[in-house]
């Protein structure tokens, strides 16, 4: 590759600045960790592990962690057990459109998914409460304020990767193993147990711990439904310590620091038994399993299928829009009054219509200068022969292993401590973005990077095209689709982006989902529910268009 | 060749990968029109070579002289950019650009040299014509048959009137019946134009069929370069024996001259043969000797003439392939369809001297 000559200070140039933003951060959330003087002070008067040994201090916090953790794992796991099954390997109706809907719960994130809960299964309030005590219970069906509340949103709204991770090894796995097993005369029940089970086993356990991880950092679903009852996981008692006054960053430090190491351990486990259990299931072909045919009881697996989409995407869509179009989210489902001046007051107060405009233009901004600038890096470390691609490629991917609210309060502290003023703009909101999102971008652009064969860009060459004429004929055409996509996956993400931002906002720089949060805190539940839905729609315009892409390049869904 | 510049010459080139050497110390010249195989295993550097020559890897050492233009000095550190070297390519996996019509596609060597519109119509028209795909000049390219992408491939390849074509095993995803079909195309195609081509592969049966002169690889190194005639029927080494064609290794020692310049040659199992005296005075523990050299025959002979049993009969379709019990062990024979002998027959095997190749 000889175009190195114009272009050999890019790489240098992207790797420095990348490394700035990944690590400038970290190295500050580690120093702050150790420092047991002063908080307020850097660079810290005093060294110590203090910090850490507090943290076994009031260990009611972990354990609340991990008891939330492992609920939802359980329950995530088992959902996305069964609609991986029943999606994959039997022939219900309309199986297709089901899978394409699956996706439709990330997207609707956790933290709309909790408040939705919250309207549906509130204590007194609950739509679904009501509806129980109408029917002459004198208490509630369910408090969804309440561990198991937390555990069941979790899994409703972040367990969807346990879905695609099983039904991914299902998917993968050559019918004729199991094929061969019947005709060799085992029946169906001995070939699902001795066969299909220990080929999928690695890929459950695989996707178990994954999630188990993402539980762990998860932030959402705990602060909406666990602040109001005083039930703190690490990650809301992270956002406490902040509050606190004087702010306690050297204890919050610690425990983000401690739950980053958490997750790369469990997620290094993940990865590991994946590699090692992936015997079963490689053959790289583009095959479907072959569907059983299960008669009658297909009905009953449609709608198992079917209200897992309810109760994720549908109810809680339709609660919000009740909601959102009430005087008064509280009173009698028969005394109900309805208002626009919800969606009205959104557009116009002071503080909210800008929240909007600032997330938007962070979405389009963020997403126009990410695209390239992890195009050529990726790129560079998939195509180039430049020595450092590896270094460049963990480099980028380290933001993944670190719970966005962990982050956040990285840059918070990293910022206040230097004397460019923009903490509390826009700009550091738009810095932050761009670092969490870069293995996103990096992991989506990869993908197409990888799928376009290395002899397309060649064989233009040796047609006699200089490497700038390559780029712009067969590269970044036959690119393109895969970098759309990576736009409007991290426009969604930032456009629903919680975690840092929650750090990072100021009162002249607020976006969406903290106003949120926000609005909800100041128990505003209709003016919220409008909110959310417009938040929402916004996002699904987004994956209705990546969808299209999506289809328009060989048929894969994102 | 003497007299004439070769149109691609390589001098002791070396292509390394980090510490692993992928061509060790190579030469070979080409002449214009000549068509030159590079035969070999996967991974004997063939496709490196290649490569090389083309600009698309970068050498360690040695040099690349196009056209009487050096393109590649290891120690002028001279490397001239793939685009710059007007060669042209097929390769392996057709490398058809699926965001472009086949029109397209064919037309980008010379769109990219600038040329006017009206030239680049009729010399498209006129390869497109040559591959027999001129009714696909409109389609997309992305949904052709695997076959239509090839000829495709080729058209682009030679619409430029490049003055070195290369192939990196173009054939070798076609199956077999359509690789037997290409291969005559291509050959033609090749005469015809007159173009001077370096042809990667690693079908022996390929290699023979279209080429002037073939070079055989192993381990980065050359094993040998000679016509199809000479590498089938006079190979220089155990591999070269072994990697083209279908041999017979007889193990043994020579034990003094046999009658007319002959030598002979002692067998396990104490047979006895006469075999081909090597030119260059070399002897070896080793003979080789091709399956269809070898005649079957109900009564014994008398050269070479040793008796056997057919052990096992294989009908090939093209040929019958036999594995003959023998003093030696067994040997494997091919006879024509035509000549049968049922298994446990008793048979006399004979064989040319001049075709026991002693390695």
């Amino acid at each position: 590759m000889r175009h190195t000559g114009s272009s050999a200070w890019i790489a240098p140039l992207l790797l420095l600045v990348c490394g700035v933003l990944v690590l400038y951060p970290l190295v500050y959330l580690v120093t702050e960790s150790l420092n047991i003087g002063d908080a307020q002070t850097f660079p810290p008067e005093e060294y110590g592990f203090g910090n850490y040994a507090e943290l076994f201090e009031e260990p009611k916090v972990i354990l609340n962690t991990l008891f939330v953790a492992c609920l939802a794992t359980v329950m995530a796991v088992l959902f996305g057990f069964i609609q991986a099954w029943i999606l994959t390997r039997t022939a219900i109706p309309g199986r297709e459109r089901l899978e394409r809907l699956m996706q439709l719960p990330y997207y609707m994130t956790p933290l709309i998914g909790a408040l939705s809960w919250g309207v549906l299964l509130g204590p007194k309030t609950g739509l679904i409460n009501q509806a129980w005590r109408s029917l002459g219970f004198s208490s509630d069906a369910f408090n969804v304020y309440s561990p198991w509340g937390i555990a069941w949103v979790m899994a409703l709204f972040e367990g969807t990767v346990a879905f695609v991770m099983i039904s991914a090894s299902m998917k993968s796995m050559d019918p004729s193993l199991e094929e061969s097993s019947r005709v060799l005369g085992a029946g169906k029940m001995r070939t699902a147990l001795k066969v299909t089970l220990p080929l999928v086993a690695p890929g459950v356990l695989s996707a178990t711990i994954f999630v188990f991880a993402e539980m762990l950092g998860s932030f959402a679903a705990a602060f909406v439904l666990g602040i109001p009852g005083r039930f703190f996981v690490v990650t809301t008692a992270i956002w406490e310590a902040t509050l606190s006054f004087p702010p306690d960053y050297g204890h919050a430090a610690a425990m983000g620091l401690s739950l980053s190491g958490a997750m790369v351990i469990t997620l290094g486990i993940s990865k590991f038994i994946m590699r090692k259990g992936s015997y079963a299931t490689i053959s790289g072909k583009g095959f479907r399993p072959r569907a059983m045919e299960v008669g009658a009881l297909r009905w009953l697996l449609l709608a198992i299928a079917w209200g897992y989409i309810i109760v994720a995407v549908i109810l809680p869509l339709m609660a919000l829009t009740l909601t959102s179009f009430e005087r008064f989210a509280t009173v009698i489902v028969h005394q109900m009054q309805f208002t626009f001046a919800n969606y009205e007051t959104a557009l116009a107060m002071g503080s909210l219509a800008p929240a909007f405009a600032n997330s938007l233009l962070l979405g389009i901004v963020v997403s126009s200068i990410g695209v390239p600038t992890i195009g050529v890096l990726a790129w560079i470390i998939y195509r180039s022969r430049m020595p450092g691609r590896g270094a460049m490629e963990f480099l980028i991917m380290v933001p993944q292993a670190v719970p966005r609210l962990v982050f956040g309060l990285g840059l918070l502290w990293a910022w206040i401590n230097i004397p460019i003023p923009i903490y509390g703009t826009l700009w550091l909101l738009g810095i932050a973005y761009f670092t969490v999102f870069m293995p996103l971008g990096l992991r989506t652009i990869a993908g197409v990077v990888l799928q376009v064969d290395k002899s397309l860009e060649e064989c233009a060459r040796v047609c006699g095209a200089s490497w700038t004429y390559q780029m712009r004929t067969v590269t970044l055409p036959l690119l393109r689709p895969g970098l759309i996509a990576a736009w409007l996956l991290i426009f969604i993400a930032s456009v629903r982006e919680l975690g840092a931002s929650v750090f990072l906002m100021g009162p002249n720089s607020k976006v969406i989902a903290p106003a949120i949060v926000n609005s909800w805190l100041s128990s505003s539940s209709e003016l919220s529910a409008a909110m959310a839905l417009m938040q929402t729609v916004m996002v699904f315009i987004a994956v209705a268009i990546l969808f299209r892409v999506a289809r328009r390049v060989g048929g894969t869904t994102v | 060749m003497s007299g004439v510049q070769p149109r691609i010459e390589v001098k002791d080139l070396v292509v390394r990968y980090g510490d692993a050497v992928a061509v060790d110390h190579i030469d070979f010249a080409i002449a214009p029109g000549e068509l030159v195989t590079l035969l070999g295993p996967s991974g004997c550097g063939k496709t490196t070579t290649l490569r090389s020559i083309a600009g698309l890897e970068t050498p360690y050492s040695g040099t690349i002289t196009l056209n009487g233009q050096t393109v590649f000095s290891g120690s002028e550190r001279r490397n001239i950019p793939a685009e710059k070297r007007g060669v042209s390519m097929v390769f392996q996996s057709y490398a058809i650009w699926p965001h472009m019509t086949v029109f397209e596609n064919v037309a980008y060597g010379l769109r990219v040299r600038k040329a006017p519109k009206a030239e680049i119509d009729t010399a498209v028209a006129r390869v497109l014509n040559m591959v027999q795909m001129q009714s696909y000049a409109d389609r997309p390219s992305s949904n052709l048959s695997g076959g239509q992408q090839q000829r495709v491939a080729v058209a682009r390849a030679i619409a430029f009137a490049p003055n070195v074509l290369l192939f990196d095993e173009p054939l070798s995803n076609l199956d077999a019946k359509l690789r037997a079909e290409m291969r005559v195309e291509l050959r033609e195609l090749q005469r015809s134009l007159d173009i001077t081509s370096l042809y990667v592969t690693h079908d022996q049966e390929e290699a023979l069929a279209i080429s002037d002169r073939v070079i055989v690889m192993s381990k980065g190194k050359i094993e040998q370069i000679g016509s199809p005639e000479e590498i089938y029927n006079r190979p220089r080494s155990l591999f070269v024996a072994d990697f083209v064609g279908a041999a017979n290794m007889i193990q043994g020692q020579v034990i003094g001259p046999g009658p007319n310049g002959t030598l002979l040659f002692e067998g396990q199992g104490g047979i006895r043969l006469e075999v081909e005296a090597p030119p260059d005075g070399r002897g070896g523990t080793t003979v080789a000797l091709r399956t269809s050299y070898i005649h079957l025959t109900p009564m014994p002979e008398t050269h070479n003439a040793v008796a056997g049993t057919i052990h096992r009969r294989m009908f090939h379709g093209d040929f019958i392939q036999y594995v003959v019990d023998w003093p030696a062990g067994q040997l494997i024979v091919r006879r024509p369809p035509t000549e049968h002998y049922a298994e446990g027959s008793a048979v006399t095997l004979s064989f040319l001297p001049e075709h026991c190749v002693l390695l």
